[in-house]
């Protein structure tokens, strides 16, 4: 047994290094407590970093108010705010100790704080303050406490591949990839590689076939991430092998003539949109961060705008992807076997990809200059799902969903506790529940507006979004007690007397939104809030920067996936049996949104349920509330589950949502419980 | 024990199965046979594949070949896999259900008929891992 002490200052403090080593029954096994760990910047940084779902925000100028530097000129995972984040939790728990790699970690990130901005807008965190805590610790160590790694001869045939720079076997850059593609559990026996092109990856393929190494492609990292605390970790991450990190693809190409865009592996989809919009077009949007090409393998791309642009392989015009062998092929090479269709059922699960996606030509549309935000509220979901698919089936809108409550609460609230004020008022002084959302041309506005009452219009939505704090305080107001008790109350707001008195409560302007924020960051977001796009609800529809908002200091999984709408009475107790699961498991849940696609004939659904992701209890129950539900699902029938839909978006939809599936049988059931017990298994 | 596909492997595995599972409680009374490709075998990147056909839960046939096809017999299925995917398997480090659904093993036929053998097979692949203990690295 060899304990061993260093203590050194830095700043005016004291540090205190203590390494233990213990031998037990032959087997030598060494933990490094690093008692500087527990200096107090330290311990404030762990809780921020915690608190961290791993939601990329900090990867892309989503607010035009620059991008960690560090992590455009390195790429690794590990040199982002993200990474930085992970990293401290790992030194933390002991999983890894510092190697040379993580001096050039920390002496890379130069303290310029654009990851705050991005933080915090999003989920209220500051991530400078573990790069700072870090970075302190760090010069805190002696040159002694620096672990070497030697190269061995797999980071020796990744780096022949892609270059020195783009191939680690560094257990701290490592870790960072944690919950995002490595269980946190898990033996740090990974390499990270960075190709630039097909070719690269093609190589790495070949390679790691004839070394007998699993990989696995990541982009993003976030449906990892929302997989990793829940038992679908095990089918989902990788357990061992080489992390094909795909950052390095760039590219970007949008094609006016023929309204499509090429898009590499790293591109986002804000950064499309970005592109998209330039020439007056966009694409299929799904959430800012996530990234087009993994995100069309993964689930295809879901989206509110699915009804008019289509879902599945309606989206592509063609895929670059490296299959198992290590062969490049293309969707469109003609003499191929069929690469759209698949086999249908619910056995047919997917874990992981079976092509690695490297290149994608997207379809985009027009962006038409009369393109209105409608919303119209409603207080209870049958009204909400029936106008829905009455207008799925007509076609009407372009964007088209239920949105939750607990959704507008989030998006538009600019912290946790204005979302949940925010959401209280709606629910106990208003009794909206629910707002069927549709950005649609003034022709189609008008046809919406004869099958309704009311509706909400882009006016009082941008007033709510920077009254948000204001309207929050409204939970204790006399004006909402007396309001609650009108007939209608959202009539009365909404489109009667009261919306003057209400457009007077919030007072909304960018400086009231800023006051909520940090104070040091108030001038900052009085500009953003500023902007003209933060108040466009059309801009905000496509360009979708405000979801990651309900991932705020905590993670959700959101079950769910495609029903056949034709019986609504079945859609509906679809919806109350998710609903009825979340009471059972005692979690936080909420419907999220229902959106039709072809041509109103299904409709996606995605439901809630919001957990802290260090809570391993709260994990625990997630995964058995995701497990039962989606059993649920199957034996009802005319549905499929969202692991049914993994890794299936590069087939087309009739292929996957088609035959309309029956109940399964009592034997099915069996076998259902079996492949769980497989993804489960000890 | 053994090493993983050697022609000692065979025999072993042969008696192991025939004389330690029950043919109905362990091996489900099933009928079916199965073609395991095994790809990029270290040192030389071979392809061996071997033959399994199980009659009423009994062991009627068990045989290996190197080379890239299997001609003697016809499998109702066949999964293909490289070598180190075969290995983590038959070191307990992966379940052959997982791997299925992970895309590491390939399966020819109905994906859905497959994954209803997983169960049955369970048996066979305990058997395995009690005999094999050495693999090419």
């Amino acid at each position: 047994m060899t304990n061993f002490l260093s203590i050194k200052t830095f700043n005016n403090e004291i540090y205190i290094n203590f390494y233990l080593e213990d031998t037990i029954l032959g087997v030598e096994m060494t933990s490094h407590k690093v008692l500087a760990l527990e200096k107090t910047s330290f311990k404030g940084a762990l809780e921020i970093a915690k608190k961290g779902t791993h939601c990329g925000m900090c990867r892309f100028d989503f607010l035009g108010s620059g991008v960690c530097p560090a992590g455009i000129k390195k790429g690794f995972l590990a040199y982002w705010p993200q990474g930085r984040m992970e990293i401290v939790k790992q030194l933390y728990s002991g999983r890894i100790k510092p190697t040379e790699k993580l001096k050039d970690i920390v002496q890379s990130c130069n303290l310029c704080g654009f990851c705050d901005k991005q933080c915090n807008f999003t989920t209220q965190l500051r991530p400078e303050k573990v790069a700072r805590a870090l970075k302190e610790y760090v010069e805190s160590l002696n040159e002694s406490d620096f672990l070497q790694v030697p190269e061995d001869d797999i980071v020796k045939g990744l780096r022949k591949i892609v270059g020195e720079e783009w191939a680690t076997n560094d257990p701290v850059i490592i870790s960072s990839y944690t919950m995002t593609i490595i269980p946190k559990d898990k033996e740090l026996n990974y390499y990270i590689v960075m190709p630039e092109n097909e070719e690269q990856v093609s190589k790495i393929v070949k390679f790691a076939n004839k070394n007998n190494i699993p990989y696995q492609p990541r982009s993003g990292g976030t449906a990892f991430s929302a997989a990793a605390p829940t038992i679908l970790v095990k089918g989902i991450s990788l357990e061992k092998g080489i992390i094909i990190d795909m950052y390095r693809f760039k590219k970007l190409e949008i094609h006016p003539e023929s309204q499509t865009a090429t898009v590499g592996a790293g591109i986002t989809m804000f950064e499309l949109q970005k592109e998209a919009l330039k020439h007056k077009l966009r694409a299929l949007a799904a959430e800012a961060g996530a990234h087009v090409c993994s995100n069309i393998l993964t689930t295809g791309i879901i989206s509110t705008w699915g009804n008019k642009y289509g879902a599945f392989a309606d989206n592509f015009i063609d895929l670059t992807t490296i299959d198992q062998e290590g062969n490049i092929l293309k969707h469109s090479d003609w003499e191929r076997k069929n690469p759209y269709s698949t086999e249908p059922g619910f056995t047919n699960l997917c874990l992981s990809p079976n092509v690695i996606v490297t290149e994608a030509v997207v379809k985009l549309h027009p962006v038409w200059d009369d393109e209105k935000a409608v919303l119209v509220p409603f207080d209870n979901i049958r009204d909400a799902y029936r106008l829905l698919i009455k207008l799925g089936k007509r076609e009407v809108g372009l964007s088209l969903a239920v949105l939750s409550r607990k959704y507008l609460a989030e998006f538009l609230s600019p912290t946790l506790q204005i979302s949940k004020d925010f959401n209280y008022v709606c629910k106990n002084f208003l009794k909206l529940n629910y707002v069927v959302s549709v950005i649609c041309n003034k022709d189609e506005k008008k046809v919406l507006e004869e099958m309704v009452d009311y509706t909400i219009d882009e006016a009082l939505m941008k007033s709510l979004i920077l009254g948000a704090p204001r309207f929050s305080d409204l939970r204790d107001s006399e004006f909402m007690k007396i309001l609650s008790e009108e007939e209608d109350p959202l009539k009365s707001i909404f489109a009667g007397p009261m919306r003057n008195h209400l457009e007077k409560a919030l007072d909304p302007s960018p400086e009231n939104v800023a006051q909520v924020f940090d104070k040091d960051l108030q001038d900052f977001f009085k500009k953003i809030y500023s902007k003209p796009e933060m108040t466009d609800i059309v801009w905000l529809h496509a360009f979708r920067i405000l979801p990651t908002r309900m991932m705020r200091q905590q993670m959700f999984m959101g079950p769910g996936a495609s029903m056949w709408t034709d019986d609504e009475d079945h859609y509906i107790n679809w919806i109350k049996m998710f609903d009825e699961m979340g009471e059972k498991y005692k979690l936080e849940h909420s419907l999220g949104f229902i959106s039709p696609l072809d041509h109103g004939k299904f409709a996606y659904m995605e439901y809630d349920y919001y957990y802290d992701h260090n809570n391993p209890d709260e994990c625990e129950r997630i995964s058995k509330s995701l497990i039962e539900s989606m059993k649920k699902t199957l034996i009802m029938g005319k549905g499929l589950t969202i692991l049914n839909y993994l890794f299936k978006g590069i087939y087309r939809k009739e292929h996957v949502l088609y035959p309309i599936p029956k109940a399964i049988s009592k034997e099915e059931e069996d076998l259902f419980d079996e492949l769980i017990d497989t993804v489960l298994g000890d | 024990m053994v090493k993983f596909l050697s022609e000692e492997w065979i025999e072993i595995g042969k008696n192991y199965m025939l004389e330690k599972l029950d043919p109905v409680k362990d091996l489900k009374s099933i009928t079916t046979s199965l073609l395991g490709v095994v790809e990029h075998i270290p040192p030389d990147d071979i392809t061996m594949n071997f033959y399994l056909e199980l009659e009423d839960g009994k062991l009627k046939d068990f045989i290996v070949n190197t080379g890239d096809s299997f001609e003697e017999k016809k499998a109702a299925y066949e999964i293909r896999g490289n070598y180190g995917t075969y290995k983590s398997i038959l070191k307990g480090e992966m379940s052959l259900g997982i791997a299925v659904l992970k895309n590491r093993l390939k399966v020819k036929g109905s994906k859905m008929q497959a994954l209803k053998l997983i169960k049955p097979l369970d048996g066979v692949i305990l058997s395995l891992q009690k005999i094999t203990d050495e693999f090419e690295e």
